[in-house]
């Protein structure tokens, strides 16, 4: 009897408990984004990132010196690599429980932003967040029909990298200057015959007709947007079969890295194995493959379209505020001090892309031949080239993204043909992208 | 106890030593009730088990309602659920992955389970005999099984097959033709049930503990008939050992069935290469948490949920007529 009593007790203690645990998280809403921040209030925010132990080391230095600066602010940080961070974030904002901060990619912006997950940050303009070092086309990235739904961190652009290194062993001079899409798989198929005396032996390339930030850039050389101003596809199923047919030469001839060892040495790839002797990708992943390869990575603008070789600008990373949070004017205020602060510039370098604020560019340590400079030297070069904005994914763009990857290893391994992977992708993009309003 | 008088032609004799044993010798006497009904003791039942209550309604029973709720609905985490009636069951037979991820799974089920229990029931009739260090030889094959489900075995498992691995160098060593399976669709199945099957122990606990109840006599008299190690084993050791054998059929059928997490780590989150590891509930896995298809997602997972339960039910049908209990009269 005695037992029951206290059990009970202990059972209505747990249940009182959980409601306050929920009351908690109800939220407030006194104060808006654009009211002056409280100095005296104590403050708890969270931020989360995707990244390695190494961004993870950065971002803690980073928030380290914000809460020296704002000591009435605690900052809880969470990071896990990208794919987990998606599944979580994508869980609370189904619940509503985004984090206060989160970093925020352009694939997502769209998704998150169209259901009111996100905070308008133009609110807090000028009185806790300072854009005025950022270019407007670069800020205009992260709108989303009007709304500022994330703040640009830092740029990157796409880029051909080769390792200078494994080019001198296999005799092979890197792709000439204004080289063209044609060029470059001549030049593949050259660098692979050269490269087939090596141990391991050395390919030219990969087959890079499987990423499809590789095909917007082509139709965007070719005066085609990739995606409508209401979300959608703006290309058709021969634009699409015409860049996977591009390459078939030299998937028919072997010439590429073999997707057989691709798949055992993922993460990698084989250019930061040192077994193949060029790869395109963003320009932050520098520092990535000098660190992985020890070798000597030189870094080129993307081949040349057909109409020239104009490349863009995509903001690598944002920063968003959740539309849930209670400190509105915290959360802006640590952006402002993530995007602004120079010695924030200083701690991350350009391994989250070159940073999107002069400050911050110029608080870099541009040490001659260093990692950071070569990045920073290589977007100054491209700037003339970089005509256009970037595209703005449509919502849904991370699960299409994925699904072409995903056909085009199919297609490697020579299950499906160039027809049926179009006819299967744009299916599929129907079938997951909102129809048209 | 009643305290008992002896009364001559009164009160009933004092209980014996079997009535005690058997717990009767408490019984109460009649118009005199010992224990009668409290409401308390219910709520204080109630309270013990509410943890457990708590539990079961808000993480199981609660969850597998909404998911069966959602399975008619196209649902994006995001937007409020949209019900579509039976759309995602249709859209189910008409997706080539999906079907893909049935044909997988089956071949790994079907295939799969049997070897395992072959296996296992081989390894459990070898630690049946006596040695000396039986018990360490128990202990060393019980030992996979204690690991081979987490993460660290799925990684040491495909670092194994790669090229150059080791499994690459022995088959180098014997002159077969060499590569990693890692990479290879054709090869991924056969690692992935060799992992399955590696992991053995849990049926060889069950089998051998079944093999100990099969009495002694049987053999000797069968010995003394003139029966050899073969027609022993067919004609005693499996027909005794059938309820193990069906325990064990059931049980690996149904975990072979729910197979996530070592495909999941071995193919890098993707079912690949080309889909060769895209088993049904990691399939289940990508349309909701990576194409956000929830409502699609739990519609796999019921259909997964109606199979299995199909199967357990013909397994238990067709069980009658291979599966003898001792004391069973025909």
């Amino acid at each position: 009897m005695r037992i029951a009593r206290k059990a009970s007790g202990v059972v209505a203690g747990a249940a009182a408990a959980a409601l306050a645990l929920t009351a908690c998280s109800g939220g407030s809403g006194e104060a808006g984004a654009g009211d002056a921040l409280d100095t005296e209030e104590e403050i708890t925010l969270n931020l989360a990132w995707w990244g390695d132990d190494t961004r993870a080391a950065l971002y803690e230095e980073a928030v380290e010196l914000f809460e020296e600066e704002y000591p009435n602010i605690d900052v809880t940080t969470t990071f896990v690599a990208w794919d987990d961070y998606w599944t979580a974030r994508n869980t609370e904002a189904a619940s509503g429980t985004l984090p206060d901060v989160m970093q925020m990619d352009l694939s997502y912006l769209r998704q998150y932003g169209n259901n009111g997950q996100l905070l308008d940050l133009s609110e807090a303009f000028d009185v806790n967040l300072d854009v005025s070092g950022l270019e407007e086309e670069l800020l205009a990235a992260g709108t989303v029909e009007g709304a500022q739904l994330g703040i640009p961190t830092s740029t990157n652009t796409l880029a051909l990298f080769y390792n200078a290194d494994v080019l001198e062993r296999i005799g092979m001079e890197p792709p000439a200057e204004g080289y063209t899409w044609d060029d470059l798989n001549d030049w593949i198929v050259e660098a692979t015959e050269k490269g087939a005396g090596e141990d391991p032996v050395v390919f030219g390339g990969f087959d890079y007709v499987g990423t499809l930030w590789f095909f917007m850039q082509r139709l965007i050389q070719q005066g085609i947007e990739p995606f409508t101003e209401d979300g959608q596809l703006n290309f058709s199923e021969e634009d699409a079969a015409a860049f996977l047919e591009s390459t078939a030469e030299l998937r028919d001839s072997d010439a590429v890295y073999p997707i057989e060892r691709t798949k055992q040495i993922e993460p990698l790839t084989g250019f930061m194995v040192s077994e193949q002797a060029a790869e395109m990708t963003w320009d932050n992943f520098m520092a990535g493959y000098v660190a992985e390869t020890g070798e000597n990575i030189e870094i080129l603008p993307m081949p040349s379209g057909d109409n020239g070789p104009q490349q863009f600008w995509k903001p690598s990373m944002l920063l968003s505020a959740s539309a849930n949070t209670d400190q509105p004017a915290a959360a802006a205020t640590l952006i402002d001090f993530l995007i602004n602060e120079p010695a924030v510039g200083e701690i991350f370098g350009t391994s989250k892309g070159v940073p999107a604020t002069a400050a911050q560019r110029d608080a870099m340590a541009l040490e001659p031949g260093s990692v950071d400079e070569e990045v920073t030297q290589y977007e100054e070069d491209v700037a003339d080239l970089v005509t256009e904005s970037a595209p703005l994914p449509v919502e849904g763009f991370g699960a299409i993204e994925a699904e072409w990857k995903r056909l085009h290893e199919e297609l490697l391994y020579e299950n499906v043909t160039v027809d049926e992977f179009v006819e299967q992708w744009f299916a599929f993009a129907a079938d997951t992208m909102p129809a048209a309003e | 106890m009643p305290t008992t008088t002896a009364v001559p032609g009164g009160a009933p004799p004092p209980p014996s030593a079997q009535q005690l044993a058997r717990g009767e010798g408490d019984a109460p006497a009649p118009g005199r009730s010992v224990r009668r009904y409290r409401p308390e003791d219910t709520r204080a039942g109630y309270a013990f088990v509410s943890p457990w209550l708590l539990g079961f309604v808000a993480l199981t029973a609660f969850p597998m309602l909404a998911s069966l709720y959602l399975a008619f609905t196209d649902y994006n985490l995001f937007r409020a659920p949209e019900f579509v009636g039976l759309d995602n069951f249709a859209d189910l037979f008409t997706d080539p992955r999906f079907l893909q991820s049935c044909q997988v799974t089956a071949v790994y089920v079907f295939v799969g389970t049997p070897i395992k229990l072959a296996a296992s029931l081989g390894a459990a009739l070898l630690l049946n005999t006596k040695h000396r260090g039986q018990g360490v030889y128990r202990s060393i094959f019980y030992l996979p099984s204690l690991i081979g489900a987490s993460v660290s075995i799925a990684i040491i498992w495909r670092a194994m097959f790669i090229d150059d691995g080791v499994v690459d160098q022995i088959q180098q060593l014997v002159g077969l033709p060499a590569g990693g399976w890692v990479g290879n669709p054709d090869m991924t199945m056969p690692m992935m049930i060799l992992l399955a099957v590696w992991t053995f122990g849990a049926p060889t606990v069950i089998f051998l503990a079944g093999l100990k109840q099969v009495p002694t006599e049987l053999y000797e008299a069968a010995e003394v008939d003139g029966a050899g190690p073969v027609r022993r084993f067919w004609s005693i050791t499996v027909p005794m050992l059938s309820p193990v054998v069906f325990f064990n059929l059931l049980m690996e059928t149904i975990s072979a069935f729910q197979v996530f997490s070592s495909a999941f780590i071995i193919s890098g989150g993707t079912g690949g290469p080309a889909g060769s590891t895209l088993f049904y509930t990691l399939y289940l896995y990508l349309r909701g948490f990576q194409d956000f298809r929830m409502g699609y997602a739990s519609a796999m997972a019921w259909v997964l949920v109606i199979v299995v339960g199909i199967i357990t039910a013909v397994l238990f049908r067709t069980s009658r007529s291979w599966v003898h209990y001792t004391g069973d009269v025909r």
